[in-house]
């Protein structure tokens, strides 16, 4: 009788803790007021509202939420997401990333490129195996971002941030595109917006 | 078509529909119909995976027995009628994307994965599908090369795969539900799963990839029926220092700076915790000494020594431990402190060898990226011989340097994680092999937790020619039989047959059926999509296949495809 009765007040105290607001903002924090401030930037469909910023709608879940990390944590810097990033909790970071991951990517349009700038990416991309890690359809996977469709401003300064170390949170990336003359990025990103 | 443990495939499904409704109406009533001609014998018994060798009916091993030779026993195909040798049927999974897959065969029921870690249970004499497992996609995954998976292990009526987010699943053989599941380590640090489990006397063994990522590598053990873990055997050492070599196994100079990184471990210490060193193909198991033998993959960051001191044990080495327990028992390492990434990989091979005296003992057999097949005495994992070089070697070793220099092999070898075959009638082993010239740079980074960490980059040079080849090695003597050279780079994986036949494929979509004694190419067939997986070989009710998947290569960016095709010979 006794443990019955015990039994029951710890189902209702688990009851209760379960409906309290803290541990309902704990399980799905409420994230309208930051998806505000996203979409000033990245745009209400998608679209970014400058060319130099990443298209994040369809983007991978978990690319997205270690770049928000990463922003807090310093490693990656830039002087509108920083602040942002370092006042998010983690669960924030986590439902932001899940909400821009299962949206659709948005319709582009960017112009094809020249035959002779699609060759010289695509020799960059043998020689930097680019489809080892973002896949054949260069839509990554997991902590691998998409790449394809990409704004071409954007993948071209990203890339040169990369290079020169001022994006320091992807260490192979810096390896590799310091081996690639500026020239060859800016095809890349001009062709792999069009992918 | 995202069910886990759905039964499909037409009248099969039907069938099974119509039983649901009938009767229980429970989970038990799932069963999918029995699709072998044996009736309910989906057992696999541990006498079975030990004659395996002997067995020209089941493929029961990913590499085919525990010796791991990829030489099948069955000879109906043979020199003299492979050329009647046509497609019984093919079959399309779901996921277009790298096939590294060897098909396990039980009882007339074939076991296939696919990239993202589908499973595929297909009635092996039609192709017809039984049943389809598809994993969660998981939100953390991590992996270097492709969303690669090289397969099952059977045991019992059991299933067993591994997962990109580094768990070890247990599948019901009949049904492909979940029995059992285990986190084997933490993807969020770089840890994956890609190889096909071992099944041996109740265990399953299975090691990990993440030499990219700074992980600390390991082999371990789970129970079978149960998944309650036995015993693990870290690859890196706490001490991981070693002898300080200056020479490789073959005696060139590496160009250490011993000096520099003796300072270097006075003033950071023992690198052990995030030195690399995965295992990522099968064991070859010695039932007689009751050990296993397995190779370590390179030390981690691949191309920057300087934070990294010693000798990087046990990276790039063949290991040997105790089956019961894990305990080690010896190593041989190739290249210490590698800072090339051209590692040990493929995996290794136990036959008898000619001894440095002539005479028999028992050996071992292990295909380097470096391009040398290394021939061991496995009592105690001493390098005999080495092999001529398959590939060209220019500039070896040649420091990586931030410019980039140019050595051969590219990183990628030499032979890669592709399995060799053996002969062990003719004596040969046969590699196939790429060559793909890179120029190697430093950049040092610090430990990135979790990210892709190469301390460098590897470059392809796009204007220099690749190819691949065929090679037959002569393992008592080193010297190369024979040698077919091929259009691509190779990767995938060997199988020779008791019929005189050595099967391969290609990044073009060829597959090739060799003479195993002169290299003459006797069969082949364009599959359409690159052909970059171990074949296998089964009988059933009296007819011999040979089954390959066609799915293409991540890793070399070989055309994409999705099929299994099984041939026999034409009537």
């Amino acid at each position: 009788m006794k443990r019955a009765l015990f039994s029951a007040l710890a189902a209702g105290l688990l009851l209760c803790l379960a409906q309290s607001p803290a541990a309902a903002q704990t399980a799905t924090p409420n994230i309208a007021e930051k998806l505000q401030l996203c979409t000033g930037c990245h745009g209400e469909g998608g679209l970014p509202v400058n060319p130099d910023m990443p298209i994040i709608w369809g983007q991978n879940y978990y690319y997205l939420y270690v770049q928000l990390k990463d922003y807090a944590a310093g490693r990656r810097q830039n002087e509108v997401m920083t602040p942002i990033a370092a006042e998010l909790s983690k669960e924030e970071q986590q439902a932001l990333a899940k909400h821009f991951a299962e949206q659709p990517w948005p319709r582009t349009g960017f112009p094809a490129v020249e035959a002779a700038i699609s060759q010289q990416a695509q020799r960059a991309m043998t020689a930097g195996a680019c489809t080892e890690c973002h896949l054949a359809n260069l839509r990554g996977r997991s902590g691998i971002p998409r790449v394809s469709g990409q704004q071409p401003a954007y993948l071209e300064k990203t890339m040169l941030e990369l290079k020169n170390k001022v994006r320091q949170n992807a260490p192979a990336k810096s390896s590799l595109f310091a081996t690639f003359p500026d020239e060859d990025l800016k095809a890349l990103a001009a062709y792999l917006a069009t992918r | 078509m995202n069910r886990r443990t759905a039964a499909s495939g037409g009248a099969v499904g039907l069938w099974v529909t119509a039983i649901v409704a009938v009767s229980l109406g429970t989970a038990q009533a799932q069963e999918v119909k029995p699709a072998t001609i044996y009736g309910d014998m989906f057992a696999v018994k541990q006498d079975m995976l030990n004659r395996s060798a002997g067995d020209g009916n089941n493929f029961l091993h990913t590499n085919a027995n525990y010796h791991q030779t990829r030489y099948y026993p069955a000879r109906q195909i043979n020199v003299s009628n492979v050329h009647q040798l046509r497609p019984a049927w093919i079959f399309q999974t779901e996921v277009v994307e790298t096939m590294e897959t060897t098909p396990i065969v039980v009882n007339g029921v074939m076991y296939v994965t696919t990239a993202f870690n589908h499973v595929y249970a297909l009635d092996a004499r039609t192709g017809d599908e039984l049943w389809h497992y598809v994993h969660d996609v998981p939100p953390i995954e991590n992996f270097c090369c492709g969303p690669n998976n090289r397969g099952v292990a059977v045991y019992e009526n059991t299933v067993y795969m591994g997962t990109l987010d580094a768990q070890l699943l247990a599948l019901d053989a009949k049904t492909g539900k979940v029995v059992w599941k285990q986190q084997i380590a933490d993807p969020e640090l770089g840890y994956s799963e890609t190889m096909a489990p071992t099944a041996v006397n109740g265990k399953i063994l299975i090691g990990t990839n993440g030499g990219e990522y700074g992980i600390r590598g390991f082999v371990k053990a789970y129970d079978a029926k149960t998944g309650d873990l036995l015993w693990t055997f870290n690859t890196v050492p706490e001490n991981s220092v070693g002898v300080w070599a200056t020479h490789d196994a073959t005696g060139r100079d590496m160009h250490r700076d011993i000096e520099a990184e003796k300072a270097a471990l006075q003033a950071n210490g023992d690198p052990y915790k995030t030195l690399g060193g995965g295992v990522w193909q099968n064991p070859a198991v010695d039932l007689e000494l009751n050990r296993i033998f397995f190779v370590v993959g390179n030390p981690s960051p691949d191309l920057d020594g300087s934070l990294r001191p010693g000798d990087n044990l046990y990276t790039n080495s063949l290991v040997s431990v105790d089956l019961n327990t894990g305990e080690y028992v010896c190593h041989f390492q190739y290249i210490a402190h590698d800072v090339w990434d051209l590692d040990a990989v493929s995996p290794p091979i136990l036959t008898d060898v000619a001894g440095a005296d002539g005479q028999p003992i028992p050996g071992l057999l292990h295909g380097g990226k470096t391009g040398h097949v290394y021939v061991h005495d496995r009592r105690d994992c001493s390098l005999i011989r080495h092999s001529e070089a398959m590939v060209p070697q220019e500039d070896m070793w040649t420091l990586p340097t931030a410019e980039g220099a140019r050595m051969l092999p590219g990183a990628n070898g030499g032979v890669e994680w592709s399995p060799m075959a053996i002969d062990p009638n003719l004596r040969l082993a046969y590699a196939i092999n790429l060559h793909q010239p890179m120029t190697y740079h430093v950049d040092s980074t610090p430990y990135p937790e979790g990210k892709l960490w190469l301390g460098g980059a590897f470059k392809v040079i796009p204007t220099e020619e690749q190819w691949g080849n065929v090679t037959a090695v002569d393992y008592d003597t080193g010297k190369i039989r024979w040698q077919v050279k091929t259009e691509q780079p190779m990767i995938g994986g060997v199988l020779a047959t008791a019929g005189g036949l050595v099967f391969t494929g290609e990044g073009n979509g060829l597959f090739k059926a060799y003479d195993a004694e002169t290299g003459s190419v006797l069969w082949k067939f364009k599959a359409g999509a690159g052909v970059n997986a171990p074949p296998a070989s089964y009988t059933v009710e009296g007819t011999q296949y040979i089954v390959v998947a066609a799915g293409g290569n991540t890793q070399l960016d070989y055309k994409r495809g999705n099929d299994i095709i099984a041939f026999t010979l034409a009537e």
